[in-house]
């Protein structure tokens, strides 16, 4: 349709059909260079793709042909003359096409649709090769139409493109030398036709590409508050916002409302205006050749082949106008893949990286600095030793760098000075899967799958036995509840765990990293949203799960963690006081007061 | 499709003068093949150069008529396209802030943003595209048909065969490619739920080396996707060449059929070809719109059910303003959320005197959020009654209700706009003392104040430039802004670290006096200073009494106490 780039691409299918003008493209910045990498990426599909060529080619000999042939039909039953045997050419003519356009099609269907997977799924593997920190960075949405419309958009577009632009450019060229050769003062007619349509187009999507751009910001406005709303529902009705948000909503709708029809006017002139300027050309063309006709210069057979012609003529290059358009825009569209996919990935692995098969244990923070934002440190200096097997709680403020030593541990991120060694060795210096692997974490978002119960909590592990899920399940607590369940462990978690309680994802989640049987066990916040009675089974179950594992807590509840073999407090990005419950209690300082004031007031 | 007439129908005159200036154009694009055939048997047949300048001006006064329906045409359809999609976005807009958060809940928030965006937008297209092809392509077709059964009567059998082969097979086409495309969209859904789960579980996923087993994931629903796709497209690949092949057949029988007439007339001959080059035109256009028809129907049906969602909760027929001095009375109140089977709350009794404040504790999944979402009516009570000052709060008015209750939720949600703005949400007209001091209460004020712009500072999206804590402190001080009588506080000072904390809750003590106050904690230090504390476990309330009264008779808070503070386990 008209307006296509109204479609958020979300819902954009391959193979969809779109008439009238489309957004004129965004530029894209480096057209030539873009299209060689988008031509590497084909790979696989590029004997499909000569094919498809091939087709296209031979689907422009109809269109070059039938009309030569149709007029000379029409020549010859003027004439009286036998005209069986352009007909039986006509008609092989067309059952070559159908041939043709039905091989065409097929192979684009398969070809098409390869390319797309082929290119989807390069991206998705670069994708998940990305450090987190370009998670961080961007919006999920943003990247969810990466992955599906943007690449469904050049794919289409480009196998469009590429099998139309060359049919067009085929029949320009054909029905060309023909024109020229049954008259070349006709054709020297048309062409001015063909010159004012050009120039008006020019005119017109110069106006259109301003109006689409705003529309586009609008559009982008709107959504975003229609996202907020809905999703921040709860409190705008607990305040009674309803109608204020209303008005908010409504005056960017209008706003749309307006821009929108302006652009789609405006892009709406461009068909009349062809259209006449067509006619026009049709008409002159016609008086020419009547007069042309009754003086006996041409016969009559061919002013219908050529007015056959005419008609033909302008649309490919109109067409030909649009197809650009959208392959600029499909560039642009392919270049924002190709950014993705020149992210710099996680670093790879040093040539004689490390194995690590079954780490000790022992970690040691030796002068850490790091910051997401480089020039704005968050932890300032860190320095600390965890002995193989020690229990040690990390507490302190929201900001204060918690969770950080954890990304920085499992090399979400890696340290800007300073190093983390395990075992002796720099992180950097082992494989990056062995070291994670190392690793059983708990992490602030329960992030479950829609999947079983018994998949979710033997993620990332293959051919796990139920008795070692259940085992696991039972650890963390969470067997209880996951027997109550309709299905119990088969339960499929179709809303992604949304169906559970906060806790009891929290369990679910705490079972999965007991399953790793991990050397090193990190814990962050892992029980925040968890009741206090849950709370201290958990703790049970760690006491168990921790016993001979170096394991790394993070808790705002300090009851929490009070029986950590050491407990770190951070402050602002350094270290405040370390040791255990009893001694920084018998210090006084600031752990001493923040304990009293957790459990204070209460006898 | 019953949605989309239903707009269309609003707008009818619009739709009709689209319709009408579309018949012109096509008209006019029709009568040009006739004018033509004119020209070549009047003028240049009867060697007549002024009945073809005769005939080529009114060509062009016809084109240019053309061209006026067509700008004509588009200036409505362009309006009355955008014109449906604003009315139903606004319309579904306004339907979702009438709805009750059940509702809300069951439909899920980001499928109503889908929806509201995406497809309205799908329907929009449709409508427009409608008003350019739909319209046009049975035009063009009935105008081509009628023209050559005057041009060439003779015919018109072999005519009525050829156009019957080829609906049948746009037919043929649209019957076995609709559910093709239906699949289609599916795995597209599905397509975009597995990189949805791969986006937002990402730590997990690098965490646990899960990275290939995503891909996997991945892999599969892209290549069901490309499978449906090309499936989809293989019907089109089939039919779209017969039905031009079906056509072309007619151009063929045509020129044989007049080999034999005497006294055909060769502009008619042509008109007549050139007419059939326009079916065959528009026939594809109808083919090929299928696709964009099976998702703006898929659309229409997803506005229709919210569109048709009736509100949870009744409104107040006739509302009652209860006195207002702050009295929350909960007898016998169960409730259980719509699908689930268990109840979240089972008969539950208590009593908050005006001014208490009541400290409500409990494991997770207890009801203490379900508790206090009763009174400010997000949901109602599926039994018993929830009263406040003796008036059931379904009887007194939503907008009275929300303005007297304010509620702190546990997760802290900003909006778009200034902190002062999002603070005014409280009250419109607090002046900038009364912001200052509430956000001074909710120990925000400093933050406040190291902001650059201070509480012209411009707040992101869900307020996104703030941390945790820094949200949940202005999320209080909203709430403080509106000078509530009773307020809720649902475990919104977990981000907080304890100092804080208790500086916040100091602070509230001191300043709410006569307000009554529930307060949702998991912390027991935090309850133990309420007036009195309502322990809860698995909906049912276990105790209700000061700290030291439920020390002594309520097990289940015994057993949240040792659990915090430690000291010896009781049974």
């Amino acid at each position: 349709m008209a307006n296509s780039n109204m479609t958020p691409p979300s819902t954009r299918v391959s193979g969809g059909f779109r008439v009238g003008i489309r957004q004129p493209g965004v530029k894209p910045k480096d057209l030539r260079g873009t299209l060689f990498r988008l031509w590497k990426l084909t790979k696989g599909s590029r004997k499909g793709l000569g094919w498809l060529l091939l087709f296209s080619a031979l689907a422009s000999a109809s269109a070059i042909l039938s009309p030569l042939l149709i007029g000379q039909a029409v020549t010859g039953v003027d004439e009286k003359r036998p005209v069986t045997l352009l007909l039986v050419f006509l008609l092989g003519l067309y059952i070559g096409d159908w041939l043709v356009r039905f091989l065409q099609q097929f192979i684009m269907a398969f070809v098409g649709q390869r390319m797309i997977h082929h290119i989807r799924t390069a991206l998705f593997s670069g994708m998940k090769k990305l450090p987190l920190a370009f998670f961080d960075r961007h919006q999920h949405g943003e990247l969810m139409s990466r992955l599906t419309n943007d690449v469904d958009n050049i794919s289409t577009t480009i196998s469009n493109s590429l099998t139309q632009i060359l049919t067009y450019l085929f029949t320009i060229l054909g029905i060309f030398s023909i024109m020229l050769r049954l008259s070349f003062l006709l054709t020297l007619l048309s062409l001015v036709g063909v010159g004012l349509i050009f120039l008006l187009t020019r005119v017109v999507t110069a106006q259109t590409r301003k109006l689409f751009s705003d529309q586009q910001q609008v559009l982008g406005r709107l959504n975003g508050q229609i996202e907020e709303t809905i999703s921040g529902e709860h409190v705008v009705k607990a305040f009674g916002q309803e109608n204020q948000m209303i008005d908010q909503f409504e005056e960017s709708n209008d706003a749309l409302c307006r821009i929108a029809t302006r652009a789609l006017i405006w892009s709406g002139y461009l068909m009349p205006i062809t259209n006449v300027i067509n006619n026009l050309s049709y008409v002159l063309i016609s008086i020419v050749s009547g007069i042309l006709a009754v003086r006996g210069y041409i016969s009559i057979g061919m002013i219908s082949s050529f007015l056959l012609y005419v008609r033909q003529f302008s649309r490919p290059f109109l067409e030909i106008a649009n197809i650009y358009n959208n392959f600029q825009t499909a560039v642009a569209g392919a270049e924002r893949i190709l950014d993705i996919m020149d992210e710099e990935p996680e670093p790879a692995d040093l040539p004689d990286a490390l194995p690590l098969a079954s780490p000790r244990g022992d970690i040691r923070l030796e002068g850490v600095v790091f910051g997401y934002d480089p020039a704005r440190p968050i932890l300032k200096g860190v320095s600390f030793n965890i002995p193989a097997g020690t229990r040690v709680a990390i507490v302190g403020a929201t900001g204060a760098g918690k969770t950080t030593i954890i990304n920085l541990l499992t090399r979400f991120y890696d340290v800007n000075q300073g190093r983390i060694l395990l075992d002796g060795h720099d992180l950097r210096e082992y494989r990056m899967e062995d070291l994670r692997r190392s690793f059983g974490v708990v992490l602030q978002d329960t992030a479950l799958f829609a999947e079983s119960i018994r998949e979710n909590i033997s993620y990332g592990r293959e051919n796990t036995s139920l008795e070692e899920i259940q085992a696991a399940a039972r650890m963390a607590g969470a067997d209880d509840f996951i027997q109550r369940l309709p299905q119990g462990y088969d339960t499929v978690l179709t809303q992604g765990g949304q169906e559970l309680s906060q806790g009891e994802r929290q369990l679910l989640t705490i079972a999965r990293a007991v399953l790793t049987d991990a050397p090193i066990l990190i814990l962050d916040e892992a029980t925040s949203s968890v009741d206090t009675v849950t709370e201290q089974r958990i703790r049970e179950a760690m006491l168990t799960i921790t016993a001979g594992r170096t394991s790394l807590i993070i808790a705002h509840r300090l009851t929490t963690i009070k029986d950590s073999d050491v407990i770190i407090l951070l402050e602002d990005g350094q270290i405040a006081e370390q040791g255990s419950h009893e001694e920084l209690m018998a210090l006084g300082g600031r752990y001493a007061k923040l304990y009293k004031t957790q459990s204070g007031g209460v006898k | 499709m019953k949605l989309m007439a239903q707009y269309v129908k609003r707008h009818r005159w619009m739709f009709l003068t689209a319709l009408l200036f579309l018949t012109i154009e096509t008209m006019a694009d029709l009568l040009q093949p006739t004018l033509m055939s004119l020209i070549v048997d009047n003028g240049v047949k009867e060697a007549d150069v002024g009945q073809i300048l005769y005939y080529g001006l009114i060509m062009f006064l016809i084109a240019l008529a053309g061209a006026f329906g067509a700008v004509m045409r588009n200036i409505f359809a362009s309006r009355t396209s955008q014109l449906i999609g604003k009315e139903m976005r606004a319309d579904l807009f306004k339907k979702v802030q009438t709805l009750s958060l059940e509702n809300i809940d069951r439909l899920q928030p980001a499928s109503i943003i889908t929806r509201i965006t995406n497809d309205v937008t799908q329907i929009q297209d449709f409508i427009n595209g409608c008003m350019r092809i739909m319209v046009k392509a049975p035009i063009t077709c009935i105008g081509a048909i009628l023209l050559i059964i005057i041009q060439t009567p003779r015919q018109i059998p072999v005519m009525a065969v050829i156009l019957i082969a080829a609906f049948i097979l746009i037919g043929s086409n649209m019957k076995l490619g609709y559910p093709l495309f239906g699949v289609m969209q599916e795995k597209l859904d599905q397509l975009n739920n597995v990189s949805r789960e791969f986006l937002a579980s990402i730590r997990v996923v690098k965490a646990f080396n899960a990275e290939s087993q995503e891909e996997e994931k991945f892999e599969a629903a892209s290549r069901n996707l490309g499978q449906a796709t090309a499936s989809a497209m293989k019907v089109m690949a089939v039919f779209s060449p017969l039905i031009n092949l079906s056509v072309n057949f007619g151009i063929i029988v045509l020129l044989w059929m007049s080999r034999s007439q005497d006294s055909v007339q060769i502009g008619r001959l042509m008109a007549s070809v050139n007419y059939m080059t326009q079916i065959l035109f528009s026939m594809g256009m109808i083919s090929n719109i299928l696709n964009t028809a099976v998702r703006a129907i898929a659309s229409a049906g997803r506005i229709s059910q919210v569109l048709e969602e009736t509100p949870a909760q009744k409104k107040a027929a006739r509302p009652v303003c209860p006195q207002w001095r702050g009295e929350i009375s909960f007898s016998d109140v169960s409730f259980s959320y719509a699908g689930a089977g268990k109840e979240a709350l089972s008969h539950v009794d208590f009593l908050a005197k005006p001014g208490e404040t009541i400290g409500i504790i409990g494991p997770t999944g207890s009801g203490k959020t379900t508790l206090v979402n009763l009174v400010p009516r997000f949901y109602d009570a599926s039994g018993g009654s929830v009263k406040i000052d003796g008036v059931d709060v379904t009887g007194i008015s939503e907008e009275e209700l929300r303005r007297a209750v304010a509620i702190v939720p546990q997760k802290a949600l900003l909006f778009t706009g200034t902190i002062l703005e999002n603070l005014r949400w409280g009250r419109k007209d607090a002046d900038e003392g009364e912001i200052r001091r509430a956000a001074a209460i909710a120990c925000a004020a400093s933050l406040v104040s190291q902001m650059k712009d201070g509480y012209d500072t411009l707040l992101g999206q869900g307020g996104v430039n703030l941390s945790g804590g820094q949200k949940q402190r202005l999320s209080l001080a909203r709430a403080l802004v509106r000078r509530p009588r009773i307020l809720i506080l649902d475990d919104c000072t977990s981000a907080l670290d304890a100092g804080t904390e208790a500086l916040v809750l100091e602070g509230l003590r001191r300043e709410l006096k006569g307000v009554t106050v529930l307060l949702i904690s998991q912390r027991i230090s935090t309850v133990a200073r309420t007036d009195r504390i309502l322990c809860l476990e698995k909906g049912r309330v276990q105790g209700f009494g000061s700290h030291e009264e439920l020390m002594e008779v309520c097990p289940a808070y015994r057993a949240i106490y040792h659990s915090q503070i430690g000291g010896k386990q009781h049974g």
